[in-house]
């Protein structure tokens, strides 16, 4: 059913729909719609879950560790400072290989205090060993959750539905609310390849020498490969059930063009507009979007960017001391790669500052105009600062 | 279709058992069970283990729950009715929302047992040679009876009424403990063996025969006569002793209380008098020389009194009484405030020479109350003396042991003091039998609930309750995360009009499933009621509860010294401590 609804409340939808049994979530802003809803949604019985009120995000999570290994299938969402108070219980999520979703809001992290979207929140995780999946827009983001569960526990590992601050999260749109008895065909009910069984005792995490310490994270690193290669398969059931699908990267316009945008999020909106403009006046401009992260699809940014002259990522995101970080990752996915064009870095609308389509036009024309990048990282729409005397 | 990846993943766990490793050495502190002293308890001047008590009524436990309030108190029927409650000013719920009703439900464990007719299990010493003998069949002289026998003694009890009871009989109107209540209690301590023999009264001369009969007397006479004021016209036939008045009363006569009667006083006895004027048809003002704050009547009886129409008068002192055309003309004083003692009770003098006459059918005189003789009152000093908890022990050689209790020695005039006035005296004479009489104190002492002053005999014959850490719990010691909030259940009561015509009881009963919800709001202070927090929080298993019984105890190969049993504790029944060197 169509409904107007937050990118917050696409989210909830999904978690009921994917009949959740346990929810364990401390509010923090722009997180908190989503686990209101939620909590409205236990209180009532329109889902039959389990909802943790707890003191902090590592209790949260903490929590749902223990949730998940009784072999329920459970949620959290966080943002910034929270999720960076998770980041103990995020190595402890994959090594432990639970399946847990958690919807994550891009914001900034403090100090200056700021509660806008930034993704160097979810982006400083990205050694975690949880898999990212980043959002457009409110049907995305419920689609995605969706999606997420089926990802989560074929692979076990844990999954991060990433969406921007208020950009997505606090506005409304039309959303398609499937129905419940189409989302059962699509996501049954979980089944968990080990559990805390009282009939046959084990204690889970204990000791582990060097001996197997090492296959311990081996094994991780396949599941990550092998998360590489269901995504599509899931996308092709849910795009049989739902006929939508997103595609672990979206290439538009890639194989004539001579500069391509990437960017990843809600900036992808404004940038198909941009290039649709660009392309109504006569420029060859492309768009990779960057969905899927962690795994990294290697192959499809190489696919998509091997004809282009230049490339363009957006970074909404920085890595001190180095650059934004999906530029990193597109120069490190083409490096290897004979020929590759040059990687052009831009740093924009941190901290939740717009990014507009002439900011976007404006970095197209800048490509275009150089030869090589002026800098590794080029912040776009920097003011004068003036540091006093 | 996706099909999930079949095969075990590999991954950290283990099927080893973790036995080998004794956590239980990393241990630096030692969390161990230990009960300690609820407030209500220090409160109650019988000692009561009331959370205990509240406990088991909130299991439905409701004998064991009457007989753990017999053990310090043989009177359940009366205190549940007629007690001014001072463990419930001690509640550490009323920091929270409200006190636990523990009056209400102390009756109502009476009434559950005076109904289904119940018989306690009482523990009885083995039988000792000693003979007392017991004046006065009041609620000291009784207690102490009940007692003496649970300790092995033979008690004879001598009363100059024609039935016992003393002040629960002949003073306190029916309206507050209805005669079947009383009687009911009566029964069960003389089925102990105890012999009460009414219409006897004790003299001096009688207690010198008693020598060679007895090994000691306890003197419990009570106050039951009003003490001279001291005002021309109080000799006259228009002025009636409050207490006779009573007496009368209670005797099933209806003495003359037509028109407008004044009652002087601001005790219990004086709102007693007014009431029962009101009763008899009759209407009545009382006089009180210094303010209401002041009365040492109970603040309910003071509201109770004017709901039901008395007048109250404040800062009045009677000058004298003439009598006037059919009635009397009593002049009073006024009176002024002139500061405040150190309990904040007003000091007084003449306000002038400012007067007020009341024109009156007749006077109550319901002030303080003295002993009918004079031997009565235990001697100020003396060699062999003992002053204890509510009793003086007086001894002198060749005479039968002398114990003055009850409201003859008692500061506070209530049941509950003249209980554990009964109770020490018991304690006391077992003592001085069994180890002398200078043991006594040193006897007494460790007895104490809490603090003391109150003393507990489940303590001094050597019960669980001794293990208790005098320690008195605080509110802040409570995990209130455990407890919800829960209003007061409210005494159902006779409507005033129903009240204003008959000497029916006014607190009505309340059902079982009622009792049981207010006990379940006790936080059971310091004492363990086996909700097993400690069980299910120890990350090590290290607490073993035993599959039949009740017992919990720590494995400390195992307990490492978290704490957490004892931060999850909500009543405060753990201890945590340093481990010794």
């Amino acid at each position: 059913m169509m409904r107007v609804i937050e990118g917050s409340h696409a989210v909830a939808e999904a978690v009921r729909l994917a009949k959740v049994q346990v929810i364990s979530a401390y509010p923090i802003t722009p997180q908190t719609h989503i686990v209101e809803i939620l909590s409205e949604y236990c209180a009532s019985g329109a889902m039959n879950a389990k909802f943790l009120r707890v003191e902090s995000e590592h209790s949260a999570l903490a929590a749902l560790i223990g949730a998940q290994s009784t072999g329920t299938r459970t949620f959290t969402a966080t943002s910034s400072q929270g999720l960076a108070l998770m980041h103990e219980l995020l190595h402890w999520t994959s090594g432990a290989r639970l399946p847990i979703v958690m919807a994550e809001v891009n914001r900034a992290l403090a100090p200056g205090w700021n509660i806008w979207t930034d993704q160097t929140d979810s982006l400083a995780q990205r050694d975690t060993g949880w898999i990212q999946l980043y959002c457009e827009d409110g049907q995305e983001v419920l689609d995605t959750t969706l999606q997420a569960y089926r990802l989560a526990e074929s692979v076990n590992l844990p999954v991060m539905v990433v969406l921007d601050a208020f950009f997505l999260s606090h506005t409304y749109e039309p959303v398609d609310v499937p129905e419940q008895a189409d989302v059962d065909r699509f996501l049954p009910p979980f089944e968990p390849k080990f559990q805390l069984d009282t009939s046959a005792p084990c204690s889970f995490s204990p000791l582990v020498t060097p001996a197997f310490y090492m296959e311990m994270r081996h094994e991780i690193a396949a599941a990550m490969d092998e998360a590489l290669s269901c995504y599509p398969e899931i996308e092709d059931e849910f795009a049989g059930i739902f006929h939508r699908r997103y595609g672990a990267v979206e290439a538009i316009h890639c194989e004539d063009a001579q500069i391509i945008f990437v960017t990843s999020g809600t900036v992808t909106s404004t940038c198909r507009l941009v290039l649709r403009d660009l392309r109504a006046r006569g420029e060859k401009a492309g768009l990779l979007k960057i969905k899927l992260f962690r795994p990294t699809p290697v192959e499809l940014i190489r696919n998509a960017l091997k004809s282009a002259e230049k490339v363009a990522v957006i970074d909404r995101n920085f890595s001190f001391g180095s650059g934004g970080i999906f530029a990193q990752e597109v120069r490190a996915a083409l490096c290897n790669t004979s020929g590759h064009p040059p990687v052009f870095g831009y740093v924009a609308g941190i901290g939740g500052r717009d990014i507009t389509g002439e900011l976007l036009e404006e970095i197209y024309w800048k490509t275009k105009d150089s030869d090589v990048p002026a800098a590794e990282s080029i912040w776009m729409g920097l003011q004068k600062v003036d540091h006093g005397k | 279709m996706t099909e999930a990846r079949t095969g075990a993943l590999f991954m950290p766990r283990t099927y080893a058992s973790t036995e080998s490793n004794k956590t239980g050495s990393w241990r630096y502190l030692r969390p161990r069970y230990e009960e300690k002293t609820a407030p209500c308890s220090t409160g109650c001047p019988a000692g009561e283990d009331i959370g205990t008590i509240e406990m088991l009524t909130a299991q439905g436990l409701f004998k064991e729950a009457w007989e753990k309030i017999l053990i310090e108190n043989p009177f359940p029927a009366v205190c549940g009715r007629v007690c001014y409650h001072p463990c419930e000013a001690k509640c550490n719920r009323r920091e929270f929302d409200s006190g636990v009703a523990i009056r209400i439900l102390e009756r109502f464990l009476a009434d559950t047992a005076s109904r289904y007719e119940l018989k306690p299990s009482i523990e009885r010493s083995p039988a000792k040679k000693q003979k007392i003998a017991v004046a006065g069949a009041g609620p000291s002289g009784l207690t102490a009876a009940f007692f003496l026998t649970v300790l092995g003694y033979k008690c004879d009890v001598f009363e100059s009424m024609p039935e016992p009871g003393g002040v629960l009989r002949w003073a306190i109107p029916g309206y507050r403990l209805p005669p079947a209540a009383l009687k009911n209690e009566i029964a069960r301590i003389e089925n102990l063996g105890i012999s009460i023999r009414t219409g006897k009264p004790v003299s001096w001369a009688s207690i010198e025969e008693a020598r060679g009969n007895y090994d000691a007397v306890f003197i419990g006479c009570g106050h039951p006569r009003t003490a001279m004021i001291n005002f021309p016209g109080e000799d006259s036939a228009g002025m009636v002793d409050g207490m006779e008045f009573l007496r009368k009363v209670r005797g099933g006569g209806s003495p003359p209380c037509e028109g407008l009667s004044a009652v002087i006083g601001g005790g219990n006895t004086a709102m007693d008098v007014a009431r029962s004027i009101v009763r008899l048809g009759g209407k009545a003002v009382i006089l009180y020389r210094r303010r209401r704050q002041d009365m040492p009547a109970f603040e309910e009886e003071i509201s109770m009194a004017l709901d039901e129409g008395v007048e109250l008068k404040e800062l009045l002192a009677p000058v004298r009484l003439t009598p006037d055309s059919g009635g009397y003309l009593l002049t009073m004083q006024h009176m002024k405030v002139t500061g405040e003692d150190e309990k904040g009770r007003a000091l007084i003098g003449p306000d002038g020479s400012r007067t007020l006459d009341f024109r009156i059918q007749r006077v109550f005189k319901a002030t303080g109350a003295e002993a009918a003789e004079e031997w009565q009152n235990p001697p100020r000093k003396g060699q062999e003396r003992l002053a204890l908890n509510g009793c003086v022990m007086v001894r002198k050689k060749g005479d039968p042991v002398l114990v003055y209790g009850g409201d003859l020695v008692n500061e506070k005039k209530s049941v509950a003091h003249a209980v554990a006035s009964g109770k020490a005296a018991a304690m006391a004479l077992d003592t001085l039998f069994r180890e002398g009489f200078d043991a006594v104190p040193a006897r007494l002492a460790p007895s104490a609930v809490g603090p003391g002053p109150a003393l507990s005999m489940e303590i001094y014959m050597g019960g669980e309750r001794r293990l208790r850490n005098p320690h008195v719990v605080r509110f802040e010691e409570i995990n209130t995360d455990y407890f919800r909030f829960e209003p007061r259940i409210s005494q159902p009561r006779l409507l005033r009009e129903e009240r204003l015509h008959s000497f029916e009881e006014i607190d009505l009963r309340i059902s079982a499933n009622l009792a049981m919800r207010e006990a379940e709001r006790c936080f059971n202070c310091g004492i363990c009621n086996r909700c097993d927090n400690c069980y299910l929080f120890c990350p090590d298993l290290a607490v073993i509860r035993k599959r039949e019984g009740q017992e919990r105890h720590i494995d400390y190969d195992y307990c490492k010294g978290c704490g957490l049993c004892v931060v999850e504790c909500p009543r405060n029944a753990m201890t945590l401590e340093e481990e010794g060197p």
